[in-house]
């Protein structure tokens, strides 16, 4: 009886109309975005059907394309290139990516008994999962390819010694190219998945975590003020409202300015760190003692810096700076709606619930951005996610790396004007009394019912 | 003596409430008066001290602080006063010592009179070594005497404290009232105060404004109350005033 009574307070005290909305909120999140990536995945995963444009006319290379298609596992879509823009060939074909069989591949296998290339092109999506799972599914056509190229049965029948068939199998002599916004660069999709991944997930995140520590840290400060009466003390002292507020912001933007310059250096030294790792690999695959032709490898994984500035992937010190001063704007907002919202609590329940609007307005466009890109929405989808300020932090990366720079400078300046509204209505509330005479408590009435957690608003 | 307070007619009403916060107050406090506001649970007391502390705007009528409009010139009205919340806190991180500092300096305009406040502040406070203790782990009574000894150590015009000694045990609650009764006598300072406590009231105040329902009913020295309402103490003056509207 008692221990019921006990727990039905608790319970009332957690199970908040505004828990229970962002319970569903959560969920309904989640349901909306696994939607969204399922599609996604089914669009990238499906390798049954390759692309593929043969420009062999050798005996060899029809048969053993006839041997793929014979199998039920693998359906050939056929293209011809016309030419070697492979970018614009993807582009304008509509695929995702494609095989290449040159010219003179079965000539090379058979005749000279010789390694011979096949090349591979996928090409790169924009932001979020999608660039990733992009890479993913690129692997998935490789190893199909790598089976059927070296099927040891069709190569014997051509006359092909076991040694022979070691030789060419060996280093699988697949070239792989990677597209991305035009730019075709001779790199492997995966060998870039440490940098999409910088894009898709370890930058949101960052941003995400940034925006609320900062939010709850400014929030916390002045909710506190105002319920420890601090901040009546303050107003009634001989020093102007605007220097009170403006001496917080300024904190928080100095503290903010340290935060994102930390996440800068942070991310610097990421790319570093992953340009060291190319060339980690690069000794190890020389490292190898194996009678293996080592261009191959090394061309997979020497070149990332090449092939990140080929492909527009890798930010100048501008760009730094660019990124920089979006991430300041976004949390120099994040800071002002916060101080209003603080300003606003009667009581430390109340300063949890005031932290939803912020919450919400920065996980929409944390979810979205690590799942798709926001980009290559349709117009009205985009322009209600782009309503959201902090929605141009997540994107700023991928814009500049994709040189979008007016999608950069309309974010960034939609951000000034955002920040400027939201300080005018945190000066209005400091020098007027609505500091004072408005206030949000939590659900009064339910707690007075209840009778506990009646905490005492204004007092007249 | 100059009256250091005059409030005339002021007027409150908050947004989306039906009845007056505060209606029509009218009072004064003069230099070296203790001046006490007393009345039940919302009558009106800290709206119309929260009026003169220039944190909220009058809906009409105007208070003088030292000859200055509460209306009009607020930032020299806040030269002249210090406020004192009712359950007010204190930067719990900072010590005792650097809070006064703190204080004094949104005051003091240089150092030695920022320095003479301080000394003051540490004086009245009577906390001594514990001054050096982050707030966080003192008690109520401490946090009370601490920003009781920030409200006046700035020697202001008008000390306003909205219920000065509320939650404290009777020791800290009697110094506290020591305190206060001797800055007016020595230090000519004016003191606005608002109680629940009749007989803290009777002890320390020189005047009593009964307030009810946004209304100041009846004004007077308590002597002069008892008297004219034939009642042995504060609190029977208070109970007829409040309960039955009578004013004589």
């Amino acid at each position: 009886m008692r221990f019921g009574n006990l727990l039905k307070k608790e319970l009332r005290e957690l199970i908040t109309k505004q828990a229970i909305i962002s319970m569903v909120f959560t969920m309904v999140l989640l349901i909306v975005m696994g939607q969204i990536m399922g599609s996604a995945m089914e669009e990238s995963f499906d390798t049954s059907t390759i692309t593929l444009c043969n420009q062999d006319d050798s005996e060899f290379t029809k048969e053993l394309l006839a041997k793929v298609e014979a199998s039920k596992e693998t359906d050939i879509n056929y293209v011809s290139l016309e030419s070697d823009d492979y970018a614009a060939e993807l582009e304008r074909l509509g695929i995702k990516n494609v095989v290449i069989i040159p010219q003179g591949y079965g000539e090379s296998i058979i005749d000279k008994k010789e390694p011979a290339q096949i090349k591979f092109v996928s090409k790169m999506q924009n932001g979020g999962m999608a660039a990733s799972m992009s890479t993913m599914s690129a692997s998935d056509v490789i190893e199909t390819i790598e089976s059927v190229c070296t099927d040891e049965v069709l190569l014997k029948n051509y006359g092909l010694s076991d040694k022979d068939i070691t030789l060419i199998r060996e280093p699988m002599q697949l070239v792989e190219y990677t597209t991305l916004n035009g730019k075709t660069s001779r790199i492997s999709a995966s060998a870039l998945s440490a940098v999409t991944m910088m894009q898709s997930m370890i930058a949101p995140f960052a941003i995400f975590f940034l925006l609320m520590m900062a939010s709850q840290m400014i929030m916390t400060a002045i909710s506190t003020e105002k319920i420890d009466k601090t901040l009546e003390t303050l107003l009634s002292a001989p020093v102007s409202r605007l220097s009170v507020l403006s001496a917080k912001m300024v904190a928080a933007v100095i503290s903010a300015l340290m935060n994102a310059a930390f996440m800068i250096v942070g991310f610097a030294f990421y790319m570093l760190g992953m340009m060291g790792g190319a060339v980690d690999d690069i000794s190890a695959a020389v490292n190898t003692p194996a009678n293996v032709d080592m261009s191959a490898v090394a061309d997979a994984a020497a070149d990332l810096p090449r092939a990140m500035a080929e492909l527009g992937l890798s930010l100048t010190p501008v760009s730094y700076v660019l990124f920089g001063l979006q991430l300041f704007f976004t949390l120099a907002i994040g800071l002002s709606i916060s101080l209003i919202l603080g300003a606003m609590a009667t009581d430390v329940k109340s300063v949890q619930t005031l932290t939803m609007p912020i919450m919400i307005a920065v996980l929409i466009p944390f979810f979205i951005s690590m799942f798709m890109d926001v980009n290559s929405m349709s117009t009205v989808f985009k322009l209600i996610v782009y309503a959201i300020p902090f929605t141009h932090t997540y994107t700023a990366l991928t814009n500049l790396m994709n040189g979008d720079m007016l999608t950069y400078w309309i974010g960034l300046v939609y951000q000034i004007a955002f920040f400027a509204v939201c300080m005018f209505l945190a000066v209005k509330m400091f020098t007027t009394d609505k500091l004072f005479t408005m206030s949000f408590s939590v659900d009064s009435s339910k707690a007075k019912k209840s009778g506990f957690g009646a905490k005492k608003t204004a007092s007249k | 003596m100059a009256a250091v307070l005059e409030v005339q007619g002021l007027s409150k009403k908050y947004p989306k409430k039906e009845n007056f916060a505060a209606d029509e107050v009218s009072f004064s406090v003069e230099e070296g008066e203790i001046f006490a506001l007393i009345g039940p649970n919302g009558a009106g007391k800290t709206t119309t001290i929260r009026m003169i502390s220039t944190l909220i705007q009058p809906t009409s009528g105007d208070a003088l602080v030292a000859g200055h409009s509460i209306i009009k010139e607020p930032d020299k009205v806040r030269e002249n006063i210090t406020y004192l919340p009712d359950e007010a806190g204190a930067y719990k991180t900072m010590t005792g010592i650097n809070y006064l500092n703190f204080m004094a300096g949104l005051f003091a305009k240089d150092k030695e009179t920022l320095d003479k406040y301080v000394a003051r502040g540490k004086a009245v406070c009577g906390l001594g070594d514990r001054l050096e203790e982050k707030i966080g782990g003192y008690s109520r009574g401490m946090i009370r005497k601490l920003l009781l000894a920030r409200a006046v150590m700035t020697e202001p015009k008008l000390a306003i404290m909205d219920e000065a000694t509320s939650g404290l045990d009777i020791i800290n609650a009697l110094e506290i009232r020591k305190m206060i009764k001797t800055l007016a006598k020595e230090q000519h300072m004016a003191f606005l105060l608002s109680s629940h406590n009749m007989l803290e009231i009777e002890y320390v105040s020189d005047r009593v404004g009964i307030i009810t329902g946004g209304k100041l009913m009846v004004v007077g020295k308590i002597d002069e109350l008892k008297e004219r309402y034939e009642a042995a103490n504060l609190e029977e003056v208070f109970e007829r005033v409040v309960k039955n509207n009578e004013v004589r």
